[in-house]
């Protein structure tokens, strides 16, 4: 199995636990996420054909399951979504997660999501899984049914909803389409060849997280209506639709998780960059070895603001950003090509995950480079930089490390089908 | 007069100490002094709840009532507690018989609210089972008639088993054991205890707390199972029990805790693990602690290793069955359960027997059905208890293997109705000789095999999880066997 020394592994973790050790978890049960009617196509299980299961394979690279769950975006990867396999590869959650040996404090540990009977996801439903992603549900822990509603105790919602435990990204992937999540409910258990590997439970506050996902934080399903607080519309309006499109795609990707405010676009600071002491984490090999060396990650400011965010760039660098991991402040504005790629690439550090995202279509990344540039309000808050690695981060984005794009073909030695 | 004439008969037919003995003592070793529970005893002294009245001059037939009704008791010194009890007491009765004999029982229900009583263990006629399909209502009463089969000698007991009610009127008082005797008891030698385990939460004025169910407590006691802090033998806390230096006692142990499994060691001892829920095996083992879950039992020899005057505690030991989100503080502390106190007197001399009674593995060749069950949280195969539906069919007759897988990261006690099985292996390993059970732990994602031979009585038998709570929630399913 890959070594758990893969600096992305901190990812989004830190910034979902500092929010949630500010919020104490308190014992009272809110109502969890909202949302009517949230699971209209739910039940209609798809007919599992080669297409649904490539694209839930893409769903799953795009959205970076294998950073937390094994393997990053490498589907050939030794353990590629098996689950953790060493307690350096758990989050600490809570007060811990700034400041080690605080109370409280909970590990949390991404699970085998390989169809595996007893350790992994085969004894679950796709319908479980669906669940688990829509509405951050356990699949262990609540009952094989439809779900029509996110109120607790109605529509099968449970009166006692039991949460997956941060930092999960549920209350992003949840702004995925029905047809997404099931064609990742379809890959995880009919395109993975089963892996045992019985990862311990989570710790977590005896209400599930009931009182730390809440709405004010994490945002609603769906989500408000274009333009929230943080947004605005575009100016020149031919750019509507691209700017829903690029929306749509920074909220189910998840980069309010370290860019600010979550998937809450009326959340003050949306995306202006990390906000919270904790949402600055580190990477390298510290994680592994306290004593080795450490660079702390800023997320950056990623509002149109343009001294402080990505008004000073053009959208094609926004894209080459995403695309291939590139400092837009460090990165000429062209196409870039094998041909042009720079001699001595600037990349980004480790802490941005563009080595998932860069899974994302060429009109996906294009829509949020959109999105960023033309319908957000810009919000003067200037960032510190990243530390940057002495050699740029060069010698570590290894195809070892984060995989080839584009990715191998299907099916990779991890993988059935065909 | 008629009771005490029968007593006498059958007393009189049975020389060993019989069904109608007030005493669970079936056998008292020469020299060995019997406590009298009514004289010259300290008042901490193990109170063994006595042996319900066998009413019948047949011989080979025990006929008794069992009467539910609501009253008050002093479960804790110093304050009085609303229960409901069994024959006015707490823990009920101890309904005794001997295999093949005849049970009849009137069952009368004074309660407020609708009970059964399910006979816990015990192979009878499906209408007799006690499970929700047979409801009594508030003042009404039930009969019940059948025989005990050979071959089942062991410790049983009996409880409500209403829908979505058995845990809250089992946390009332509503338990008792059974004792299956074998006329050719391997240990007649041997001084017998019945230990009943209990526990339970009371608040400030006396009063059974249970907690409403969405409070943090209630939640709390819905995911471990309603556990409590004080803990009961027999109904009493930490109670007294004597042994002679070198003298051997069979204690039968009975788990009616909703939801505390017991890890059970004696300070200093060794014990011999000799029977599980359907009576002995077929040699002692010896082991430091043994793991008792909720509604299982087992019996041990305690042997007086001790030196004369020595006090030792029987304890509940640290045992992590628990979900990380609501494990207890306090699990990782021992639980006193009883003391043992030596008397000053000569060390007796003590056989324990090699070979108990001879106990066969079922033949796992001719098995005409597997399947597999799969415990999460509150869930048996994704499911909860429906009464209208049948979860599985079995043909009468037939013998089965039943794979329970447990997914989820707590421990899962599952018990089938009416049929006891032979487990075969715990996640995978082999085990090592054939016992008895109804009810097996499940741990934390583990997997564990049994077969099972459903003959005599078609029905629709429960199968569940025996953490009350989750059977209350509906962490049960039906299988019809016909
Ligand atoms: C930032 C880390 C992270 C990422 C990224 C992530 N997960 Fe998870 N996931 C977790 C953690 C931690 C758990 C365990 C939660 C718990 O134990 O309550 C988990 C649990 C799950 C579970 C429940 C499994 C079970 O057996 O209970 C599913 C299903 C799941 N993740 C699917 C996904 C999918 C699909 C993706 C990508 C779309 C994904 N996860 C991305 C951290 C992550
Ligand atoms: C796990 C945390 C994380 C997530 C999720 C994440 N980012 Fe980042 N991002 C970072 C960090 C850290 C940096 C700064 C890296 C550096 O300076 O070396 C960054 C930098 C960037 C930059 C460069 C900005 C600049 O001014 O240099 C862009 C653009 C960007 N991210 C876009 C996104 C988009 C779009 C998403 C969602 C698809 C996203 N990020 C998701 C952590 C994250
Ligand atoms: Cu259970």
């Amino acid at each position: 199995m890959r070594g758990s020394s893969g600096p992305a592994r901190t990812r989004r973790s830190a910034a979902i636990l500092a929010v949630i050790a500010a919020t104490g978890v308190a014992v009272a049960f809110t109502s969890g996420p909202d949302g009517p009617g949230a699971a209209r196509e739910v039940g209609a299980e798809q007919q599992v054909n080669r297409e649904t299961i490539l694209k839930g394979r893409q769903l799953v690279l795009e959205h970076g399951c294998g950073g937390c769950h094994g393997g990053d975006a490498n589907p050939a990867a030794p353990g590629f979504l098996a689950g953790i396999t060493s307690p350096a590869q758990e989050f600490p959650i809570g007060a811990c997660a700034e400041q080690p040996g605080a109370e409280p404090c909970w590990m949390t540990r991404p699970r085998n999501l390989t169809p595996d009977n007893t350790t992994g996801l085969g004894r679950f439903s796709e319908r479980q899984i669906f669940n688990a992603l829509r509405f951050g549900l356990r699949p262990g822990e609540t009952a094989d049914v439809e779900i029509t509603s996110s109120t607790p105790g109605e529509g099968n919602f449970p009166l006692s909803p039991k949460y997956l435990a941060p930092p999960m990204p549920w209350n992003s992937w949840r702004h995925m389409p029905d047809a997404d999540l099931w064609a990742i409910a379809a890959y995880l258990k009919h395109g993975l060849k089963p892996v045992s590997n019985q990862v311990e439970d989570s710790e977590g506050p005896p209400d599930f997280w009931a009182s730390a996902y809440t709405e004010e934080t994490f945002g609603s399903y769906p989500a408000p209506p274009f333009p929230a607080a943080a947004e605005q519309e575009p100016v020149d309006r031919s750019l509507r639709d691209r700017v829903l499109a690029g929306r749509q795609q920074v909220l189910e990707h998840a980069c309010g998780d370290c860019h600010g405010g979550f998937q809450n676009p009326n959340a003050e600071g949306f995306l202006a960059g990390a906000s919270a002491p904790g949402q600055i984490f580190p990477v390298g090999p510290c994680l592994e070895d306290p004593s080795a060396p450490c660079f702390m990650m800023r997320p950056r400011n990623l509002t149109p603001h343009p001294e402080a965010g990505t008004g000073r760039y053009t959208e094609r660098q926004i894209f080459n950003a995403i695309r291939h991991g590139l400092r837009p402040s460090g990165t000429p504005d062209r196409d870039i090509t094998p041909e042009t790629f720079p001699a001595d690439p600037d990349f980004l550090g480790p802490g941005m995950i563009w080595f998932e995202v860069r899974h994302m279509s060429d009109a996906d990344i294009r829509a949020i480079a959109t999105y960023l540039k033309h319908g957000l309000k810009p919000v003067n808050r200037v960032m510190e930089e990243s530390d940057r690695h002495p050699d740029g981060w060069g010698t570590f984005y290894t195809d070892e490390e984060v995989g080839t794009f584009p990715a191998p073909p299907f099916p990779t030695v991890n993988e059935v089908g065909g | 007069m008629v009771a005490i004439v029968a007593a006498l008969l059958v007393a009189l037919l049975i020389p060993t100490a019989g069904p109608s003995a007030s005493t669970s003592t079936a056998g008292t070793p020469p020299g060995a002094a019997e406590p009298d529970p009514t004289h010259a005893l300290p008042a901490d002294t193990l109170v063994t709840p006595p042996v319900l009245r066998n009413a019948s001059r047949e011989p080979n037939t025990v006929e008794v009532t069992l009467t539910a009704t609501p009253t008050t008791l002093s479960l804790v010194p110093g304050s009085e507690t609303a229960v409901f009890a069994y024959n006015g007491m707490v823990p009920g009765p101890t309904l005794e018989v001997y295999e093949g004999d005849r049970l009849i029982i009137h069952l009368r229900n004074e309660l407020p609210e609708e009970t059964t009583v399910h006979w816990h263990g015990l192979h009878l006629p499906w209408y007799a089972d006690g499970s929700p399909f047979h409801p009594i209502e508030p003042g009404g009463q039930a009969d019940f008639d059948f025989v005990i089969p050979q071959g089942t000698a062991g410790t049983y007991w009996y409880h409500p088993h209403p829908h979505h009610r058995s845990a809250y009127q089992v946390a009332k008082g509503l338990y008792g054991a059974i004792v299956v005797r074998d006329r050719d008891d391997p240990l007649p030698e041997v001084a017998e205890k019945l230990l009943v385990l209990w526990d339970n939460r009371f608040l400030q004025d006396g009063s059974i707390d249970l907690p409403e169910a969405q409070s943090m407590q209630g939640r709390i006691d819905f995911e471990n199972g309603r556990e409590g802090d004080v803990l009961f033998v027999n109904g009493q806390a930490n109670p007294t029990v004597r042994i002679r230096p070198g003298e051997v006692q069979r204690w039968r142990i009975v788990n009616a805790s909703a939801a505390r499994v017991y890890r059970l060691g004696l300070q200093g001892h060794e014990l011999l693990y000799v029977g599980s829920d359907g009576g002995l095996f077929e040699k002692p083992v010896p082991t430091d602690d043994v793991l008792i879950a909720n509604s299982e039992r087992i019996e041990i020899l305690v042997r007086g290793t001790a030196a004369p005057g020595s006090i030792v505690t029987f304890q509940d030991l640290p045992y992590d069955r628990y979900i990380p989100q609501t494990r207890p503080r306090s699990w990782d502390k021992p639980r006193d359960l009883l003391t043992l106190q030596y008397t000053d007197e000569t060390p007796l001399r003590m056989e324990v027997p090699s070979a108990l009674r001879p106990v066969a593995w079922m033949d796992t060749t001719d098995v005409t059905a597997r399947r597999v069950m799969v415990l999460t949280q509150g869930f048996i195969n994704g499911k909860t208890m429906d009464m209208s539906r049948v979860d599985e069919v079995a043909e009468l007759g037939t013998r089965e293997i039943w794979q329970v897988e447990n997914l989820v990261g707590m421990d899962h006690p599952f018990h089938l109705h009416g049929f006891r099985f032979q487990v075969l292996a715990r996640n995978g390993v082999p085990e090592p000789f054939p016992s008895w059970h109804d009810t097996v732990n499940v741990p934390k994602h583990e997997t564990v095999r049994f077969i099972v031979q459903l003959d005599d009585y078609p029905g629709k038998w429960m199968f569940h999880c025996h953490i009350l709570d989750h059977e209350n929630a509906g962490m049960m399913g039906i299988l019809e066997v016909r």
